[in-house]
């Protein structure tokens, strides 16, 4: 874990319902490298949302509760922090873009409101920021030269001698930064423009409900991406949207992970999306991580008896004829796991040790790039798996 | 806009004139009552018991009130009166019904907040607020700050019953989620994001609510409670006065002239309020305009989610804005 995003160590979430209380999330361990873009695929109900929202700690608790782990976010870990605390490391820290372009955005205010509260929100922690790198004469030590992120921002572990940064008011930004409704709106125009939305003076006036729904996403996209967060979570950005969108949201994505660097963990249950955007993929199953690998590595040679399923099932390239496949099996309910490996009932490679011992955690491959980690018993079998 | 919506809704436009006018007659009354009566507050005439003439438009009463002026200085005060209690029942219960129904998580110091107005709510209910207020009105003795008081003492709990219940299904929307997610602290979400969507149905009750105070300020001064009459003219008590005073029988427009003012207003205030709702909520107010010009084609669906094609004269020529998806 050398330049890690976020890490997130060995994470638990139950969600407790009634007098039931099931794990959704089971011990997933998952690193994004500062940069790069990882991918977390799964069927429905494997836990990748809960995961997904878990993270900025947006579950609502109750009925979600962290049983266990940690998220090490720039280094600190977000499941100790206090919820009220949380706001100073959403939006610029780490943002996300929800599946439902349709209910993302408040229906009473127009697009313009809504993104100019996003970029007030970063313009004041920016502002907040400089007061920290000001240099001041005296006994601290700015050694660090690279800007401190929102996590610094409470913690004020970044800065030698303690200097937290001082809570800036919005209004005082206003006065300081000289910063006018006009340039506002003029920051506004130009995220809007980045998400190559025509018009985007005419936009600004609109209500959500006058949009399309790619429209709505791509607002959405633009809202997130002006507060420049060092991690975007995406959870099905582009799942409500038809193919056509679709691509375009996608180039869209990647052409503005390079402009304003950032890291990005993708939701989806969608390969071919994932293949398109991904560097690394993790795919999860019953809320379990079981293959995490650099996306082509994974591709090819999946090394867990449940990708390879998912790939076959997948209508792409690799089944261009004849009725597409399915898993046998439904994916198991969680409230009672199968004992063993949790994907051993529906696994064709599967041994009498699986159906006791639990899925290892993930391990090394022999012969695959030293990030490719499977969690099968048996992961040299897989390729012998028809 | 709000011309718009007005004219695509008959009943709604005839409930904002009559508000309209009787605001300004109370206005008027206040500033310069000479140019709608030519008699002075409690001003005594020589003409007693007389019936609806062109001079006295509603009748005289024992002692040479004139009714219809009577009833028009009643007017500022039941309006101010309504209003008081009306808008700081919805301003101190609305808040409190957004405190409870944001922080509510249990095991918090805001979840025990929350269970504790919500009893003390529940307990203010359990009563029979009229009842209630009767008793209160009783203890306090008569004046207009202690009428306030026990009506607003029984009047708070419904709207943090309604502004909770508002809270409660907004707090969990996707949009409030993705604001969170954006970095908006608690206290940004609850006064933007949340407020302005509990408004609307707040509003409307609001509006709806001025007449139902008004209806329950003359209960309790037609039963007596409220304030002295003759000497302050308040709707209520003038019944109460006329029809305890036995004149109802025999001189029956006494008792016309306040009951029809108490009759209108509230009728006004109702049917202004049903529209209200329509002006303020942006989805149905573009649809509701694009009707009242005829412009709303046929192609258009009558439910929400609106499509923006609703009304074509009122969109951009943005070329992707109805069409992209």
């Amino acid at each position: 874990m050398t330049d890690a995003v976020v890490a997130i160590e060995g994470l638990s979430i139950d969600y407790v319902v009634g007098a039931g209380r099931f794990r959704a999330v089971s011990d997933v361990s998952l690193e994004v490298p500062r940069g790069h873009v990882v991918g977390i695929v799964g069927e429905t109900g494997c836990g990748k949302s809960t995961l997904a929202q878990a993270i900025p700690r947006l579950l609502p608790e109750p009925p979600a509760t962290i049983g266990g782990g940690r998220i090490l976010f720039e280094g600190i870990d977000l499941v100790q922090v206090p919820r009220w605390k949380m706001p100073q490391i959403r939006g610029t820290g780490i943002n996300m873009i929800f599946q439902e372009p349709l209910n993302s955005l408040n229906p009473a205010f127009r697009v313009y409101d809504q993104l100019a509260e996003a970029v007030h929100i970063r313009q004041v922690r920016e502002m907040g920021r400089a007061s920290v790198e000001r240099p001041e004469p005296g006994p601290f030590d700015y050694s660090r030269r690279s800007n401190p992120t929102a996590a610094d921002a409470w913690s004020g572990k970044v800065v030698p001698g303690g200097a937290v940064p001082e809570v800036v008011h919005r209004r005082q930004v206003d006065q300081q930064s000289g910063l006018s409704r006009a340039d506002l709106r003029k920051e506004v125009l130009d995220y809007l423009r980045l998400v190559r939305i025509n018009d985007p003076e005419t936009i600004l006036d609109l209500y959500p409900h006058e949009l399309s729904g790619g429209m709505r996403q791509r607002i959405m996209i633009a809202m997130a991406l002006s507060e420049k967060p060092s991690l975007l979570i995406a959870d099905e950005p582009t799942s409500a949207l038809d193919v056509t969108i679709q691509a375009q949201v996608l180039t869209l994505m990647k052409e503005l992970i390079e402009e304003v660097n950032t890291s990005i963990l993708f939701i989806s249950h969608d390969l071919g999306v994932i293949a398109e955007t991904a560097d690394e993929l993790g795919v999860m199953y019953a809320g379990k991580l079981v293959e995490f690998g650099p996306v082509a590595e994974v591709f090819e040679s999946p090394r867990h008896p449940y990708t390879k399923a998912l790939l076959r099932a997948a209508p792409t390239r690799y089944k261009t004829d004849g009725p597409l496949l399915s898993i046998a099996g439904n994916v198991p309910n969680l409230s009672h796991p199968p004992p063993g490996c949790r994907y051993h009932p529906r696994c064709p490679i599967a041994r009498p040790l699986c159906r006791v011992e639990p899925g290892p955690p993930l391990l090394g491959v022999e012969g695959m790039s030293p990030s490719h980690r499977s969690a099968c018993h048996f992961p040299a079998e897989v390729p012998q798996i028809p | 806009m709000f011309w718009r919506v007005l004219r695509a809704n008959p009943l709604t436009l005839a409930g904002f004139v009559v508000v309209a006018a009787i605001c300004i007659a109370a206005l008027i009354m206040v500033v310069a009552p000479h140019l709608l009566t030519a008699y002075g507050a409690d001003q005594l005439t020589t003409d007693y018991n007389q019936a609806p003439s062109w001079q006295h438009p509603s009748g005289t009463d024992g002692i040479g009130l004139d009714i219809y002026s009577e009833t028009l200085y009643a007017l500022p005060l039941d309006l101010a009166i309504a209003f008081a209690i009306a808008g700081t029942a919805m301003i101190a219960g609305g808040g409190l019904g957004l405190v409870a129904g944001f922080w509510d998580r249990p095991g918090t110091i805001g979840g025990a907040v929350s269970i504790f107005v919500m009893r003390v709510t529940d307990i203010f209910l359990a009563f029979p607020s009229l009842i209630l207020a009767l008793a209160i009105a009783v203890s306090l003795g008569r004046g207009v700050w202690q009428l306030i008081v026990a009506i607003l003492l029984t009047w708070w709990p419904y709207y943090v019953r309604l502004v909770r219940g508002e809270t409660l299904a907004v707090k969990h929307l996707p949009y409030v989620t993705a604001a969170r997610a954006a970095g908006v602290t608690d206290g940004r979400i609850v006064l933007r994001h949340i407020l302005r969507n509990v408004l609307e149905p707040v509003v409307v009750y609001f509006t709806l609510d001025i007449g139902t105070v008004l209806v329950t300020l003359s209960t309790i001064g037609f039963v007596g409670l409220g304030l002295a009459y003759p000497g302050q003219a308040e709707w209520g008590s003038m019944m109460s006065y006329y029809q305890g005073s036995g004149l109802i029988t025999a001189y029956p427009w006494t008792v016309l002239g306040p009951g029809l003012a108490i009759f209108v207003t509230v009728l006004a205030f109702s049917l202004l309020g049903d529209g209200l709702r329509d002006v303020l909520d942006p989805r149905s107010r573009r649809v509701l305009a694009g009707t009242g010009t005829g412009a709303i084609t046929a192609a258009a669906p009558p439910e929400p989610p609106v499509p923006a094609a609703g009304a074509p004269g009122e969109l951009p020529a943005g070329p992707e804005a109805p069409v992209a998806a």
